[in-house]
C-alpha cells in the first residue's frame, strides 16, 4: 500500500517536470511571433521593449510609404498567381499519383517532390544559372515559375491526403454507371476533396509569400518582394517598421493554421497525427 | 491494357511534370554543369581543386557539419518533451497544444530572425533586463555569433522534430503502459526501457531531416550568426552575388547536394534493412 502510494508521487513528480520542460519549450517557439506584437506598437524608432508609448505610426508608415508597399504588392502578386499555377498543377497530378499504378512511378514521385530534399540555395543557384541564360532573371515569371515548383510538392501532399480520404466505391459507381475518366475527375473526385484543396491553396500562398532564399536570387530592384525588403533590411541596420510587417505577418500565420486545422480531413475524430499533411514531407529547408 | 492507365495518369501529371522537369531538374543540371564548364577554360575540375584548396571553404564545410549536427541534436532535446507532453493529452486538447507548435511552424523565417535581433542584442531585451537586474551594464554576446544561430535554428527545427516523433509516440500501443505498470516498473524506468526505444523510429527520421535542412540554412547564419559561422550556402551566395565566381558557386553547389543525397540514401537504406530484420 505505502509502496503504491510513494510509486505514484513519484510518478506525478516526473509528470510535472516532463510538463514544466514541454512549457517552457512552446513558450521558446512562440516568444519571437508574440513579442513583435507590443514593438509594432510603440513611437515609431523607438526599439526598447515594453514600449514606452503606444501609437499606430509603423503601421502607417508601412502602409504609405512605397519603399515597403511596392514590395508588398509584388508578393501578393506573385503568390496569387503561384497559387492558382501550383493547385493547377498539383491536384490532378495528387490524384493520379493516388489513384493510378504505372511504370515510373517512384521515379515521377522522386522527380516531383526533390524541390523539399534538395537544398534550397543549390535549386535557387541553378534558377538563377539557368534563367540567366534566358534572360528571365528579375522577372516575375521567373518568380512564379520558381515559387510554384518549391510549393508543388506541399500541396500534393495535402490534397493526395484528401483523396485517401475518399471513398473508392463512390468512383466505382460513378463507373459503372458510364461516366467518363473527366466527368468522375470533375463531377465525382473534385467536389469531395474542395477542404484540401482549400488548404493547399492557402498554404500554396502563405509558403510563396514568405520564400525568401528564391526570390533572393531571381528578383530585380524592381521585382523585390516583401521577404527580400525584409531580408536587406534586417542585414543592413533594423527599420523599426519591420516589427509592424512581422506582426501583420503573425496574424497571416495563425489565420492560415487555424484554417488549416479546422480543414483536416479527420480533425473530427482526432486521429493519429493533428500535423497537417503537409508536415510530414519533414524537409522545409530554409 | 497495362499502356492504358499510364497513359491516362500522364495527362493528369503532365503539368507538374513539366514544371518540375523545367524548372528543377534542368536548373539542377545547369548547377552540375558550370561547375565543370567554363567558357574560358572549357571543361575542368579546376573549380573543385580550388575549392579544396581554399581555406575559407574547408572552414565552412566543417562549420556547416558542426552547426548541422548542432542543430539536430539540440533541437531533438527540445523537442522530444513536447512531442511527449503531445502525446499524453487527449486527442481535442492536444489539438489545441499543437497550434502553438503550428504558428511557430508556419512563421517566416524573417519575423523570427528579426524577433531575435530585438531579444538577443546588445540592447536587446535579455541584456536590458539583465543589465536593470545587476544594476550595471551587462552585455551578454548572443547575436552574430555561434548562440544566435543555435537560437534561430533550434526555433525554427523544433516543430520538425516534434511531428515525426509524436507520430512514433502515438503508434505505441497503451497496453504496453498497462503492462509495465502492473508489473511495478517506476516512471524513469518506463521512459528509458519502454518510452524512449519504441519511439526511435521517429527520433531517427527527425534527426535525419533536421540535419539534412540544416546543411542548406542560408537566412539563419547570415541575419544571425558572425564571421565565424559562414555556411556553405553564404558561401554560394557570396561567390555568386559578389566576386560573381559562378563555377565555384556551382561547385559548392554540387558538394552541398551530395552531401544531402549521401546522407538521405545512406537513412533510407539503413530504414529499409531494419523493415526487413523485422520481417516487415
Amino acid at each position: 500500500m505505502e509502496e503504491s502510494i510513494k510509486h505514484d508521487r513519484l510518478a506525478r513528480r516526473y509528470r510535472w517536470l516532463a510538463t514544466a520542460l514541454a512549457v517552457l519549450v512552446y513558450a521558446y517557439l512562440v516568444m519571437p511571433s508574440l513579442i513583435v506584437i507590443p514593438i509594432s506598437f510603440s513611437a515609431s524608432g523607438d526599439m526598447s521593449f515594453p514600449p514606452k508609448a503606444f501609437s499606430l505610426g509603423l503601421y502607417r508608415e508601412f502602409f504609405t510609404t512605397s519603399t515597403w508597399m511596392a514590395p508588398v504588392l509584388q508578393s501578393l502578386k506573385i503568390a496569387s498567381i503561384t497559387c492558382v499555377v501550383v493547385v493547377t498543377a498539383a491536384v490532378p497530378a495528387a490524384y493520379a499519383l493516388v489513384r493510378f499504378e504505372f511504370p515510373g512511378k517512384k521515379l515521377v514521385i522522386m522527380l516531383m517532390m526533390s524541390p523539399v530534399l534538395v537544398p534550397v540555395i543549390v535549386l535557387a543557384l541553378g534558377m538563377y544559372l539557368y534563367f540567366s541564360r534566358l534572360s528571365a532573371t528579375g522577372t516575375t515569371l521567373g518568380l512564379v515559375l520558381g515559387h510554384s515548383v518549391y510549393v508543388i510538392p506541399f500541396v500534393v501532399v495535402t490534397i493526395a491526403a484528401g483523396i485517401r480520404q475518399i471513398d473508392p466505391a463512390i468512383e466505382f459507381a460513378a463507373t459503372m454507371m458510364g461516366a467518363s475518366r473527366t466527368t468522375l475527375f470533375f463531377r465525382v473526385v473534385l467536389p469531395q476533396i474542395v477542404p484540401s484543396i482549400v488548404a493547399g491553396a492557402l498554404f500554396a500562398f502563405l509558403i510563396s509569400f514568405d520564400e525568401v532564399v528564391i526570390s533572393w536570387f531571381l528578383s530585380s530592384a524592381q521585382t523585390t518582394t516583401l521577404p527580400v525588403r525584409m531580408y536587406s533590411s534586417i542585414q543592413w541596420g533594423v527599420s523599426p517598421v519591420i516589427a509592424a510587417v512581422s506582426t501583420l505577418l503573425t496574424a497571416l500565420s495563425f489565420i492560415v493554421c487555424l484554417v488549416s486545422v479546422a480543414l483536416q480531413p479527420h480533425a473530427r475524430q482526432g486521429s493519429a497525427t493533428e500535423a497537417p499533411a503537409s508536415t510530414n514531407l519533414q524537409t522545409v529547408p530554409a | 491494357m497495362t499502356s492504358k492507365p499510364g497513359r491516362e495518369a500522364s495527362i493528369y501529371l503532365a503539368p507538374a511534370f513539366v514544371l518540375a522537369l523545367l524548372v528543377v531538374l534542368v536548373p539542377l543540371g545547369f548547377v552540375v554543369y558550370t561547375s565543370v564548364y567554363s567558357p574560358a577554360a572549357g571543361f575542368s575540375l579546376e573549380s573543385y581543386t580550388a575549392l579544396w584548396q581554399s581555406a575559407l571553404f574547408r572552414r565552412s564545410l566543417l562549420t556547416t557539419l558542426e552547426i548541422s549536427a548542432m542543430g539536430a541534436g539540440l533541437s531533438l532535446l527540445l523537442g522530444y518533451p513536447v512531442a511527449l507532453h503531445l502525446s499524453r493529452l487527449s486527442p481535442r486538447t492536444r489539438a489545441l497544444c499543437m497550434i502553438l507548435v503550428l504558428v511557430p511552424f508556419w512563421t517566416s523565417i524573417l519575423v523570427k530572425s528579426y524577433a531575435f535581433t530585438v531579444i538577443l542584442g546588445k540592447q536587446g531585451i535579455i541584456n536590458s533586463s539583465l543589465t536593470w537586474l545587476a544594476g550595471s551594464e551587462v552585455h551578454v554576446p548572443m547575436l552574430l555569433n555561434r548562440v544566435g544561430v543555435m537560437v534561430g535554428m533550434t526555433n525554427y527545427l523544433i516543430p520538425f522534430v516534434v511531428f515525426p516523433v509524436l507520430a512514433s509516440l502515438l503508434a505505441i500501443d497503451r497496453s504496453v503502459y498497462r503492462a509495465v505498470e502492473i508489473m511495478g516498473a517506476r516512471p524513469p524506468l518506463v521512459f528509458w526501457r519502454v518510452t524512449l526505444p519504441l519511439s526511435m523510429p521517429g527520433v531517427l527520421s527527425a534527426l535525419v531531416s533536421t540535419f539534412v535542412m540544416s546543411t542548406g540554412f542560408f537566412v539563419i547564419p547570415a541575419l544571425l550568426g558572425g564571421r565565424k559561422d559562414v555556411m556553405l550556402a553564404n558561401l554560394v551566395d557570396f561567390y555568386t552575388r559578389e566576386t560573381l565566381d559562378w563555377n565555384m558557386a556551382a561547385a559548392i553547389g554540387v558538394i552541398l547536394l551530395g552531401i544531402v543525397t549521401l546522407i538521405a540514401g545512406t537513412a533510407m537504406q539503413f530504414q529499409k534493412s531494419r523493415a526487413i530484420a523485422r520481417g516487415a
